[in-house]
């Protein structure tokens, strides 16, 4: 447990500024967007004239802390977009970039398994690049709900104590939170199968983990046609291909269960954005086999991965 | 005391080119040996094959473990430096201790840092921004904190300066190797090492061609500076090799007694080198 725990560690020095730093500097520059665009729109309703005074009261002004407090952390979602790439290239140079520089001599005169190590490498992917993202984007969004507050308040709308007061505003960084073994499930083939491809490949890890799934789909779909066989690509595309890259993205499991006519999800009419109901809609989803088939292939990948880095030779 | 590393017939082909071809020996604790040979003779595939980062035919046994199958439990007790400037060039000195000492139950870090003191290192110094002397520097400051029973050593010091050479070895020797440690070393420079070992092996074509320790190697083999009169009584006891220095004959003898050699001319220990010349004759077309 103490050398997952360094193993961890040493990941994180290593990749601190694609696992810290750019999800910061995104935020960072989120925010002053948004700060930017209040202030901005301030100055428009002062050189208007016109001061504008918007005072809400009673029922609507429930209503609008309502919605502010339950959908105000998708403001952060250019952030969990772009947890899906860095997961990504983090993956494929995960067990190629120490093979490359032959690093990996220096990681192996050490006593640390290379089952640890490929374990230390999926919980970054699945839990740890996650884990920082949600707290950035936390971050993000509670301040960007306090600039839309001060807007407000600047308007002679006062929301800031409602907004506080409200139990949605926490409950909705939970129900985040509570989406992350959801997301880590889903996102295991995906993972599994890029440090499969980073463990295997000598170069080119990207065209080798994109290029390998699309050319035999496209092989496949081409000999459906051509002879006429009666296999489904479709579903092949869908079922295999999509699942092993696309895994990553927050949200893609809503993508993956979409035709599968097992699972019935209660998604919320109204209120798309309500965090709420998109956990609990996001937690059906685990009630498909597929899922579960998935979670078998990537930790067989992930096996794979661990096989391959003890026994391949380094030159 | 039962030997350290038992090898015997190791075998290995890559394609139908032998890179063991049934080397056989034994190391002792408490030796610093040296495994010699030219290039492509097997000395880094034998090297791999102790430290169970290659497969292979034939048994080995390294501290009582199977490399192949016990590696992980291996490495408690086995250290090496695979080749210089292997560090990631991401890694801090400060990075290097913290995970040294974090997944190391033998590593004492206060050793590491006395080392590094007598260095221009500094704990904030990234391997990237290090020459290739500091980078060696910085290895073996964390290989020596770390009291293992065998250290495998494969050309530590290439593409280093005699500067950084010199204090490799002087290091290795001074702080680090006592009685219960086994070092097992590869190298080009045979003559670096000569002064340390207390073992030499030679390797031609995956197989052990001499294997010795210094002071046996001294009994075993006479260089003779032979008289010109004395030629045709040298060449009857079939020296191994002979060459000529300012006009007199040098010869080699295996395995002949001082006091029929001293006759003959000057006597003397022939150096490592000279006597890796010799034996490595055939192995050279």
């Amino acid at each position: 447990m103490n050398t997952m725990k360094w193993l961890i560690r040493r990941e994180l020095w290593e990749h601190k500024g694609s696992l810290v730093w750019a999800p910061a500097t995104v935020a960072g520059a989120l925010a002053s967007l948004a700060t930017l665009a209040a202030f901005a729109g301030r100055q428009i309703s002062i050189n208007g004239d016109i001061p504008q005074s918007v005072v809400v009261t009673g029922g609507p002004l429930e209503h609008l802390v309502q919605t502010l407090t339950q959908t105000y952390m998708a403001s952060s979602l250019p952030l969990f977009l772009m947890l899906s790439v860095l997961v990504f290239f983090y993956c494929l140079g995960a067990l190629h970039d120490d093979r490359r520089d032959r690093s990996i001599l220096f990681w192996q005169s050490l006593p640390v398994s290379d089952l640890q190590t490929v374990l230390s490498k999926a919980a970054i992917a699945l839990l740890v690049a996650p884990l920082i993202t949600i707290a950035i984007a936390l971050l993000l969004s509670l301040f960007i709900l306090l600039v839309i507050c001060l807007v407000m308040a600047l308007h002679g709308t006062h929301i800031a104590g409602p907004v506080l007061m409200s139990p949605g505003l926490y409950r909705s960084a939970f129900n985040v939170i509570g989406m992350l073994p959801v997301y880590a499930l889903w996102a295991l083939p995906t993972v599994g199968w890029l440090l499969l491809v980073s463990s295997v490949a000598r170069s080119k890890v990207f065209l080798w983990a994109v290029g390998t799934p699309l050319a035999a789909s496209l092989l496949m779909l081409w000999a459906e046609r051509f002879f006429q066989l009666d296999f489904n690509s479709g579903w092949i595309m869908q079922h295999v291909v999509e699942r092993i890259l696309l895994g990553v993205l927050p949200g893609a499991w809503f993508l993956f269960t979409s035709a599968d006519e097992q699972v019935h999800l209660s998604m919320p009419d109204a209120g798309g954005l309500q965090v709420g109901g998109l956990l609990q809609a996001s937690w059906q989803t685990l009630g498909s086999a597929s899922a579960w088939l998935g979670v078998a292939a990537g930790i067989a990948m992930l096996a794979g991965a661990v096989w391959i880095r003890r026994h391949r030779e380094e030159g | 005391m039962s030997a350290i590393i038992t090898a015997a017939n190791l075998s290995k082909h890559y394609g139908n080119k032998a890179a063991l071809d049934g080397a056989s020996f034994e190391i002792q604790p408490g030796r610093v040996v040296g495994l010699i040979g030219p290039n492509g003779s097997g000395k880094t595939t034998t090297l791999k094959a102790i430290l169970g980062l290659t497969r292979f035919d034939g048994a080995l046994s390294v501290l009582g473990l199977d490399p192949r199958t016990q590696r992980d439990q291996l490495m408690n007790d086995v250290c090496f430096i695979a080749d210089v400037a292997i560090l990631p060039r991401w890694l801090r000195v400060r990075e290097a201790l913290d995970f040294v000492q974090g997944v190391h139950p033998r590593f004492n870090r206060a050793k590491a840092e006395q080392y590094l003191a007598r260095t221009k290192l500094e704990p904030n110094m990234r391997v990237k921004a290090m020459s290739k002397g500091m980078v060696v520097q910085l290895h073996l400051a964390l290989v020596m904190a770390i009291d293992a029973r065998l250290l495998v050593l494969d050309e530590p010091t290439l593409g280093l300066d005699i500067l950084y050479r010199k204090q490799f070895y002087q290091n290795l020797l001074e702080d680090y190797f006592d009685e219960n440690k086994t070092i097992l070393i590869t190298t080009h420079q045979i003559e670096e090492v000569e002064n340390i070992l207390t073992d030499l092996m030679f390797i031609a074509d995956g197989k052990i061609t001499l294997a010795a320790s210094m002071d046996e190697l001294g009994q075993r083999f006479t260089e003779v500076m032979v008289e010109p009169n004395q030629l045709n009584a040298a060449n009857a006891l079939r020296p191994m090799s002979q060459r000529t220095v300012f006009g007199k004959a040098i010869m080699l003898f295996d395995g002949v007694s001082r006091a029929q050699l001293s006759g003959l001319g000057e006597l003397r220990t022939p150096s490592v080198a000279d006597l890796f010349v010799a034996t490595m004759k055939g192995a050279y077309p």
